[in-house]
């Protein structure tokens, strides 16, 4: 991030620890994650201590603090949608991809990361693909959509012979 | 438009806003909650624009985007007044026909009506749908009156009268006695006596004071306050402003989970409709009140729904909870005197100062008053939003709301209060919403999350489920939450994967008992809650899994197989073709047969099996 | 000005400083009540739990850390009752099965009690008292150690795990860290760890007195109040 951005994102908080939270909220927004640099350049801007910025970005889940996948899978995690089967789609997505919750795939393509709870409980499962939501997600229909978002053709699934 | 500096000038203004509506004929109230626009309303809502000014409607015909408007199962929904008619799963296609045929020539479109399960009969009006019949929408109803975006619609709809009322005539100590008679009790969790908070707060010490309003909805499985700040943030506002005006604050926060932009959104707008009226700031309507709102996003942590660590979290600190031997009414946000309600308990004010404590106080139980939204979700027919009475049952809402379980399965148990709360099962299903009476049976209606669980749902899935959430949400400052939590984890993990042994329940009671003790802070205390009500309620099922290695609800993955049943699979190779595993064989047309060695029990058969022949066991 | 107010510790009227601590103040007239994170001079951040107390007000008694506890007038406490014992038993349990390779910490779990530990030990090197984390903040005002991540994954680090230069390098953190006090004598191998029972003569002292100050070497250790 340059110190132009970061200085754009300070303007009219400089010296003013409690908007921490607010700050690097928007330094996330204009580039993905949170780079060491920028917390450094935080810490001198709001005077806060390096430990306590680099404490509180790791404290709050919604701080990243290495780039994210191109698509971020995100899965709902929420109560409702646990009972109706996220466990499984959660399984489905790190084993197809091979990574770990919260990791990126070494050709950068996606990373995996879980919410507690979207709001939006009446149709769960839920699955975002950045912006974008799935609902009633069941694992053959996650698998087809990281497939597809992957480049590959999904398997032809759909109308094998059906008598 | 320009600054009111008068009350009589807020009147006028309202007269000005209903006469330029006067020639609107029809109003189409299409929701644009976050679960309708989960199903695309969105396309809905530019087909409909476009539609509209095909035909030259636009000035006549007001399409309004609502918040959510709580049937999110059938989203997206719309209702069309006059008539009060209900569509339900409406999609770009049929804004042509929509527009045709019920607003031009006032028909009804028969296949968009919603469906009685029940009778099998079509239902014309919203009101006539069982979902909503048994319900008593106080605040959800006023979602349908607003656009979010439109501070106009909710001063047409009377917005800011009870401030008005708050700032003229009625003193901060008779505003304070109001919500003590209306018997307002904290909607977030707690329960506690609003009337009360606001009072302590208004005689500690002090001259600066904060009113704050806690959007941080952190409970997996509930949305209804990010339902009403999306839906009708200046309803909050006005919430928020008359508590300020009661303890004389100067300055207010909305703490708002970043993970609901539009809750970030709207009420970011509302503040600057409100600023720009000067309806906040200095000298509001004209009186000597001044008063401001920030909005203050959340960093997505569970443990910032605890006052202490909420107020940590604006001071821009990590979210730690402190112990409260003072409370923080006295000692709150930047150790100055502070009130902190949530989202629906702030929305319950105006309509307290501008209808009475005795209307608000006419609903509900002899404890608790008022109506309750809850989050009615799970393994249920109809989900969504819904809003009753206190005092209801839990049957009536899960089942003359709710519809009863999906797929004809029976229902088992219903957890309420989120990760604080316990399960129920169906034998209490005749318990009142009551704060007193649920948390006597070991459960809460903390902030409204209702889980319906039935037959496939395994009890001591839940509580592991709930142990998981709390292990990562816990703070981590104080050793009963932290490595109490994680060893009632390592338990129940054990018997979930068929390491049990009789004396972990025991000793998972004891512990749970010790952290209930001994924690912190609240997220601490209540945390073994849901791992002690299923061992209450449904200790056979963690019995199962112990001596007999059976996960009888067929969730828990070390103790069940998958199987096909030959009766039913007719081999026409979807699962075959399916399995990433290569576990699955079997000749076309004739019924397949699953390897349990090869199987890793995803779970895609079971999904794309058109038969319902995979069986688990 | 120094101002008093009258107390009730476990029966006995104490004149204590207003604003100090429950446990400051019995720890001063030699009521030992266990406790692990509390340092003196440092602030309290009730992380251990240990040096619960029952805080009986109105006749109904709420449990409560004494170090986060400030004495105000006519204050009832008591610090040694059988639920008391028994909840501190229980977190001393969690604690000594969490870290049996810390010598303070076996003396702890003996000094509470705890004979035998019914989960699988674990071999942690930190048991996140913060006593390292307050001593570079509060007294040496460095600030280069904090804590780091939350729930489960929450450990001290340095910013971004690299010793900063501001470190003054004082190795404070280590003296006061309690996973380093009088290491223990007995073999705690991974895997074979066990109560090493060496601080028996304690324990008979501790159930013959309940509640009462041993004058421990744990206490020597931890500079508490009655070797100060």
């Amino acid at each position: 991030m340059s110190p132009l951005a970061i200085d754009q994102i300070l303007d009219g908080r400089r010296s003013q620890p409690d908007q921490l939270i607010e700050v690097l909220h928007d330094v996330q927004e204009k580039d993905g994650y949170i780079p060491e640099e920028a917390m450094q350049a935080v810490s001198q801007g709001l005077g806060v201590p390096i430990m306590e910025v680099y404490r509180v970005a790791s404290f709050y889940k919604a701080f990243r603090l290495k780039p994210a996948g191109k698509n971020v899978l995100t899965i709902c995690m929420g109560t409702a949608c646990h009972v109706r089967g996220a466990r499984l789609l959660l399984d489905q997505a790190t084993g197809q991809l091979g990574i770990e919750l919260g990791d990126v795939t070494p050709d950068g393509l996606f990373s995996i990361e879980r919410v507690n709870c979207l709001g939006t409980c009446a149709l769960g499962p839920i699955v975002t693909e950045n912006e974008t939501y799935h609902h009633h997600v069941t694992p053959g229909k996650l698998r087809k959509l990281i497939d597809t978002i992957g480049g590959q053709q999904p398997e032809e699934t759909q109308h094998a012979q059906t008598q | 438009m320009p600054r009111l500096n008068s009350h009589r000038e807020l009147e006028h203004l309202r007269e000005q806003i209903r006469e330029q509506r006067e020639n609107i004929t029809t109003t189409i109230m299409l929701c644009g909650g976050p679960g309708c626009q989960a199903s695309q309303s969105q396309t809905v809502v530019e087909a409909f624009r476009e539609e509209l000014s095909q035909q030259g409607l636009d000035s006549s015909v007001r399409l309004r985007v609502t918040g959510c408007q709580g049937f999110c199962e059938q989203g997206p929904v719309m209702v069309i007044e006059p008539g009060n008619i209900f569509y339900c799963k409406v999609s770009p296609e049929d804004a042509f026909e929509i527009v045709h045929q019920t607003v031009i020539k006032g028909e009804l479109i028969e296949r968009l009506l919603y469906e009685d399960p029940v009778s099998g009969e079509r239902v014309k009006t919203e009101s006539e749908v069982p979902f909503y019949r048994a319900q008593n929408q106080q605040i959800l109803s006023q979602n349908r009156l607003v656009d979010p975006l439109s501070i106009e619609d909710y001063i047409a709809a009377g917005g800011y009268s009870a401030l008005v009322r708050a700032l003229n005539g009625v003193s901060p100590e008779s505003i304070i006695g109001e919500i003590k008679a209306s018997g307002l009790r904290g909607r977030g969790g707690g329960g506690f006596p609003t009337g009360r908070k606001w009072a302590e707060c208004s005689e500690a010490p002090g001259d600066e004071k904060y009113v704050i309003c806690n959007a941080d909805e952190g409970d997996p499985g509930a949305y209804m306050d990010r339902a009403v700040l999306e839906g009708n943030p200046h309803l909050v506002l006005e919430g928020m402003m008359i508590g300020a005006r009661a303890v004389g604050a100067q300055k207010g926060y909305i703490y708002v989970r970043n993970e609901y932009p539009l809750a970030v959104k709207h009420s970011r707008i509302a503040v600057d409709q409100a600023r720009e009226l000067g309806l906040l700031g200095d000298n509001i309507l004209g009186s000597s009140f001044s008063f401001d709102v920030a909005i203050a996003r959340g960093g997505g942590a569970f443990v910032c729904g605890e006052s202490t660590a909420l107020m940590a979290s604006i001071e821009g600190k990590v979210g730690e909870p402190r112990a409260k031997d003072v409370h923080t009414v006295v000692d709150g946000l930047f150790h100055k005197p502070t009130v902190l309600n949530n989202v629906e308990t702030w929305a319950n004010v105006p309509s307290i100062i501008s209808n009475g404590s005795s209307s608000f106080a006419s609903i509900g139980t002899e404890s608790s008053k008022g109506t309750k939204i809850l989050a009615l979700t799970g393994r249920i027919k109809n989900t969504g939003l819904v809003e009753v009475p206190m005092g209801t049952s839990i049957r009536e809402v899960v089942f003359d709301i709710g519809g009863g379980g999906i797929n004809g399965n029976s229902i088992k148990a219903v957890q309420t209060g989120g990760p604080s709360g316990g399960c129920l099962p169906v034998e209490k299903f005749d318990l009142p919403l009551d704060f007193d009476v649920l948390s006597e049976a070991g459960s809460m209606i903390g902030s409204g999350g209702m889980v319906v669980m039935d037959e496939a749902s395994c009890m001591v899935d839940v509580a592991k489920y709930f142990l998981t959430f709390l292990q990562d949400e816990s703070c981590g400052n104080c050793l009963p939450c932290r490595v109490g939590i994680d060893r009632m984890l390592e338990m129940i993990t054990d018997i979930t994967e068929g390491r049990g042994t009789p004396g972990q329940l025991d000793l998972l009671a004891e512990l749970g008992e010790t952290i209930s003790e001994t924690a912190l802070c609240g997220l601490g205390k209540t945390a073994p809650n849901p791992v002690l009500s299923t061992l209450r309620y449904f200790r056979s099922e963690y019995e199962a899994h112990i001596n007999e290695n059976k996960c009888p609800a067929g969730v828990c993955k070390a103790l069940i197989t998958y199987s096909i049943d030959p009766d039913r699979c007719n081999g026409c190779g979807v699962c075959l073709k399916g399995c990433v595993y290569q576990a699955i064989t079997g000749e076309k047309k004739q019924p397949h047969v699953i390897d349990v060695q090869l199987c890793q029990k995803c779970g895609i058969c079971r999904s794309e099996c058109k038969f319902d022949a995979i069986q688990v066991v | 000005m120094q101002q008093y107010v009258n107390v009730n510790i476990d029966g006995a009227i104490i004149r204590a400083i207003r604003g100090t601590s429950v446990l400051d103040t019995a720890i001063e007239y030699g009521i030992c009540i266990p406790h692990l994170c509390h340092v003196p001079g440092l602030t309290d951040i009730g992380a251990c739990r240990l040096c619960i107390v029952e805080h009986v007000v109105n006749g109904r008694s709420k449990v409560t850390t004494s170090c986060t506890l400030n004495v105000e007038e006519g204050m009832v406490i008591l610090t040694s009752t059988d639920k008391i014992r028994k909840l501190r038993h229980n977190l001393a349990e969690l604690l000594v099965a969490q870290a049996p390779n810390s010598r303070a910490i076996q003396d702890i779990a003996v000094r509470c009690g705890v004979t035998s530990v019914r989960y699988p030990f674990r071999n942690a090197d930190c048991v996140l008292c913060g006593r390292c984390v307050r001593t570079c903040t509060e007294i040496w005002k460095a600030r280069a150690i904090g804590f780091v991540g939350r729930g489960k994954d929450r450990h001290v680090d340095y910013p971004f795990g690299i010793q900063p230069e501001f470190c003054k390098q004082c190795n404070n953190c280590i003296q006061i860290c309690p996973m380093t006090i009088t290491p223990c004598n007995g073999p705690m191998k991974p895997g074979e760890e066990y109560l090493c029972g060496q601080c028996e003569s304690q324990l008979i002292v501790a159930d013959e007195t309940p509640g009462s100050c041993v004058w421990c070497e744990l206490g020597e250790g931890f500079a508490c109040g009655r070797y100060a």
